[in-house]
């Protein structure tokens, strides 16, 4: 009755544009479907092609640095240099051709990888770059923001030391 | 991911989060037309403009990377020919493909079943493919997804 409803009200055009209705299909059916889209997928990648295969690659890493951003807790083994790592793998590139492809030092791309060292701000715009713009600077900044932010709430060494070089502290 | 105001023709930002319990309430039958509080046991998410949703959606992962939309639905204001914004299911199927993409890669794929009389208009608006009763979107055709709706 209320499908009836529905279908005085708008054409088919109009209701694909507002709904996916309930499958009415039984277990048997869905099994069935199931097998058949199974079959039309297997079909289906045999003409994915090495480009649509590379902007998969880049769009999930880039979606999984997102994800790790909009949580908003910290986790340390998913650092700048976690994302990186997976960026130069994803493209099958040895340390030394991805260094020389965005024209710095290895020694500078191995200190970024292992943490010993924060990328600067030309290195996130070569990586945007080097990505076709697939993953923004920003997405790579906010990752080193991350790190920075959780690192100056939780810097309890760092307050004990300072606190020696503050003098009239304001009293409240 | 935005919608289009047909009146002013602005595009409006849009985000899509997963839905919290107190928005059931706001989520009537009146206006998103089914009972969603039976898909508790799904992912459900709302497609909002501001603090007003536009759109929901109810999604099941599958053992074979692959993502089903259960149920979809536009807020009663935003269909037919007097609708408010455009874009609000392309945005939440795009959501989907997103969310394949992060969990599965190129193997990710989003499925759903249509009513008979609707297939050809998904497949005709979306690039969906057609598999006998279930239609999908996989490797280039999710991908055009994704880059049609700016994710």
């Amino acid at each position: 009755m209320k499908k009836t409803k529905l279908n005085d009200k708008y054409t088919d055009k109009e209701l694909a544009e507002s709904f996916v209705f309930r499958s009415k299909l039984t277990p048997a059916q869905k099994a069935e479907s199931n097998e058949e889209l199974s079959a039309k997928r297997k079909q289906l990648r045999q003409s994915v092609t090495p480009k649509e295969v590379l902007l998969s690659r880049l769009l999930q890493l880039k979606y999984q640095m997102e994800d790790y951003l909009e949580n908003p807790n910290y986790d340390n083994t998913r650092s700048f240099s976690f994302f990186l790592k997976g960026y130069v793998e994803m493209l099958n590139k040895k340390n030394k051709e991805f260094a020389d492809d965005i024209d710095i030092n290895q020694t500078e791309l191995s200190q970024i990888l292992n943490n010993h060292r924060s990328p600067s701000e030309k290195v996130i715009i070569r990586l945007e770059i080097h990505s076709n713009k697939i993953i923004p600077a920003i997405i790579w900044h906010r990752l080193i923001e991350k790190e920075k932010e959780y690192q100056i709430i939780n810097n309890s060494e760092l307050r004990a030391r300072e606190k020696s070089h503050v003098r009239n502290m304001v009293l409240i | 991911m935005y919608v289009i105001e047909r009146e002013s023709n602005l595009r409006h930002q849009v985000k899509v989060k997963p839905l919290d319990d107190e928005d059931y309430k706001e989520i009537t039958k009146s206006r998103f037309y089914f009972n969603w509080k039976t898909e508790r046991a799904h992912d459900v998410y709302k497609l909002v403009l501001g603090d007003e949703i536009l759109g929901v959606m109810s999604c099941r992962h599958h053992e074979d990377e692959r993502i089903e939309i259960v149920l979809l639905a536009v807020s009663k204001d935003n269909r037919g020919r007097n609708k408010k914004y455009d874009r609000i299911t392309g945005n939440l199927i795009g959501f989907a493909c997103k969310e394949a993409m992060k969990y599965y890669g190129i193997n990710g794929c989003v499925s759903l079943v249509p009513k008979t009389s609707l297939r050809q208009h998904y497949m005709d608006f979306y690039g969906m493919e057609d598999a006998g009763r279930q239609i999908f979107l996989e490797g280039g055709s999710l991908l055009n997804i994704l880059r049609e709706y700016e994710l």
